[in-house]
């Protein structure tokens, strides 16, 4: 377990005969930031309400923040929480809400009071901290969320589906936020969520999980690697040239070329296993770009797909 | 954006179960609900005054009389207040989805219930002051406003604890906010009910046993027996009993069992 900041260990969780978590393990280390990913009901919630001691595991261990599952107080001491679906006491401001926690945190009353308005200009809200927190919108009860999960300079921070309901602007700033907080302070963040360019932006670990089940775990690579989603183009090129372009990819050893399905400009072009073996890599795309330019064919277009995380998330989904 | 330092301030922080409480009791405060209670009580105890100032007036009622009569009310409807409040700690945070917020904080969960309670009670000594000026305006007299203030602020706060605890208690053990205040309502009515019996329940040893089981049969026969039936403090204790129990047995429960209750969704296999 050394360096490990967040160590699972074969965590199971069941409701009776309903399994919503099964043998999960991995680490996370200092200034991680994972993303956990698995579509509804695949156990993100799970894990992140186990790590965080709001649910006890049924089987398996866990440490956080070098504490193991059975001090909670002293994990929770450690941890920042964005729960999914965390209401907001409606009469209170914004600011009486963040000192009330940093309290909960056992910080001073006067204090409290200046980390919550620190924390408040932090997030963009210090001109809306003395209004009741009924009257924000619902990216600013997000941010509002998100201060209130750094009250305690957490080593940990969980953040289930943080961007939900913000404008582009506002997920700018929170992804920035999340980067900053892993990489100035060394901050371990556990990010849920469905926006898969955000994982692919932020995170440097993944998780996927389905059904319950670690399906991946490993950096953004790894886990396109892992999930082996044939990588294929769609080359774009003027109609009149197609045939050349087909005959120029069709002379190159391990490719397949067809014209796509319903468009007449557009080559799909598949990398199939070479001699050796070794599975096709995105990269080995280039080489029938090169082949088209070489043709003397103008290429329009040239797309690279199932080299993305979304590919490998719904190869491994079934989605 | 910058980023949170350290947390400062450790050494004057104040114990959770009391940030807990001075929170809820803000929160009841600021949301209009315990200005609402108190605001309804009042209404009933003017009405309660006028009728009994009135029957004493014409002489059908006795000042004793009349002073007990409020003291009664005063009592039934400030545990009622209480109780309601007590029966949302719980279940309204985990309906308003703002339980798990709370949960994930260092704050021990018995000092949580106890800051409830004691947010609770506040309301219980809300009524009760509210309940004063219209005590002062039967008694007439001071012994009796004196003997009235001390009688129903000691048996009305024993039974507001003990009911605030089985609110809360009933709270921890619902998911649906509307069930656990059915539920405490229900209980409530049905421990009020042998005192609005017009011949009392009938007489013989099983029955004087559930009366003095009863915390609010019982400890408003005591405050009756002392203004009206001129008994001495001393007399009669049996009656404070049950109330004291109620309080040993649910606040026992609540405080003991905390860990175990207060979680995200209630039931044996939520946790």
């Amino acid at each position: 377990m050394a360096g490990a900041v967040v160590q699972a260990k074969a965590l199971t969780k069941r409701y009776g005969a309903r399994t919503a978590l099964a043998d999960l393990s991995f680490s996370a280390d200092q200034g991680d930031v994972v993303g956990l990913l698995g579509p509804n009901g695949a156990g993100k919630t799970t894990t992140i309400r186990l790590l965080t001691t709001v649910l006890t595991p049924t089987s398996g261990d866990f440490s956080v923040a070098g504490h193991r599952s059975n001090a909670a107080e002293e994990i929770r001491r450690r941890i920042g929480v964005l729960p999914e679906s965390g209401g907001y006491p409606r009469h209170q401001t914004g600011r009486d809400y963040l000192r009330y926690y940093a309290r909960l945190h056992g910080i001073g009353q006067r204090p409290a009071g200046l980390l919550a308005d620190r924390l408040l200009a932090d997030v963009g809200l210090d001109e809306r901290g003395r209004s009741a927190i009924s009257s924000y919108s619902r990216g600013m009860k997000r941010r509002l969320g998100i201060a209130r999960a750094l009250v305690n300079d957490p080593a940990v921070i969980f953040l289930d589906e943080p961007t939900i309901g913000l404008d582009p602007a506002g997920r700018s700033q929170v992804l920035g936020m999340v980067r900053d907080l892993a990489r100035s302070r060394g901050t371990t963040v556990l990010l849920s969520t469905h926006t898969l360019p955000e994982v692919e932006e932020t995170c440097s670990k993944v998780l996927v999980l389905d059904q319950g089940r670690l399906q991946s775990f490993g950096s953004v690579r790894d886990v396109i690697e892992t999930a082996m989603v044939e990588p294929y183009a769609q080359l774009r090129v003027h109609r009149d040239l197609l045939t050349r372009a087909k005959e120029a990819v069709a002379g190159l050893k391990d490719f397949s070329v067809e014209q796509s399905d319903g468009q007449p400009d557009v080559l799909r072009i598949t990398a199939i296993a070479s001699a050796n073996g070794r599975p096709p890599m995105s990269a080995d795309l280039n080489a029938a770009l090169v082949a088209v330019a070489e043709a003397g064919v103008p290429v329009l277009s040239f797309e690279v797909e199932g080299a993305r995380l979304t590919d490998a998330f719904l190869k491994m989904t079934g989605g | 954006m910058t980023l949170p330092a350290e947390p400062e301030g450790l050494e004057d922080a104040a114990p959770t179960w009391l940030v807990v409480a001075r929170q809820e009791m803000r929160d009841l405060s600021i949301s209009g609900r315990a200005l609402v209670l108190l605001f309804g009580l009042s209404a009933l105890l003017s009405a309660v005054t006028y009728l009994a100032a009135s029957n004493q007036a014409l002489n059908f009622l006795e000042r004793r009389e009349a002073v007990n009569l409020l003291v009664q009310f005063a009592v039934a409807v400030g545990v009622l207040v209480t109780l309601v409040v007590s029966a949302d700690g719980i279940s309204g945070e985990r309906e308003r989805g703002t339980l798990e917020t709370l949960l994930v904080t260092p704050a021990p969960r018995r000092a949580i219930v106890l800051g409830k309670l004691v947010a609770a009670l506040s309301l219980w000594f809300g009524a009760y002051a509210v309940s004063v000026p219209y005590v002062l305006l039967l008694s007439g007299e001071l012994g009796i406003l004196v003997q009235t203030l001390v009688l129903s602020l000691v048996v009305g706060t024993l039974i507001a604890i003990g009911l605030a605890s089985i609110g809360l208690l009933i709270s921890s053990m619902s998911n649906s906010n509307k069930a656990s205040l059915a539920i405490s309502v229900f209980l409530l009515l049905i421990l009020f009910a042998p005192t609005q019996l017009p011949s009392g329940l009938p007489q013989g040893l099983f029955f004087d046993a559930l009366l003095l089981l009863d915390p609010i049969t019982a400890g408003l026969g005591y405050i009756s027996g002392q203004l009206i039936g001129g008994q001495a403090w001393t007399e009669d204790l049996v009656s404070l009993v049950s109330p004291v129990l109620i309080i040993v047995l649910a606040g026992g429960a609540l405080l003991l069992g905390a860990p175990r209750l207060v979680r995200l969704v209630a039931g044996r296999s939520a946790g």
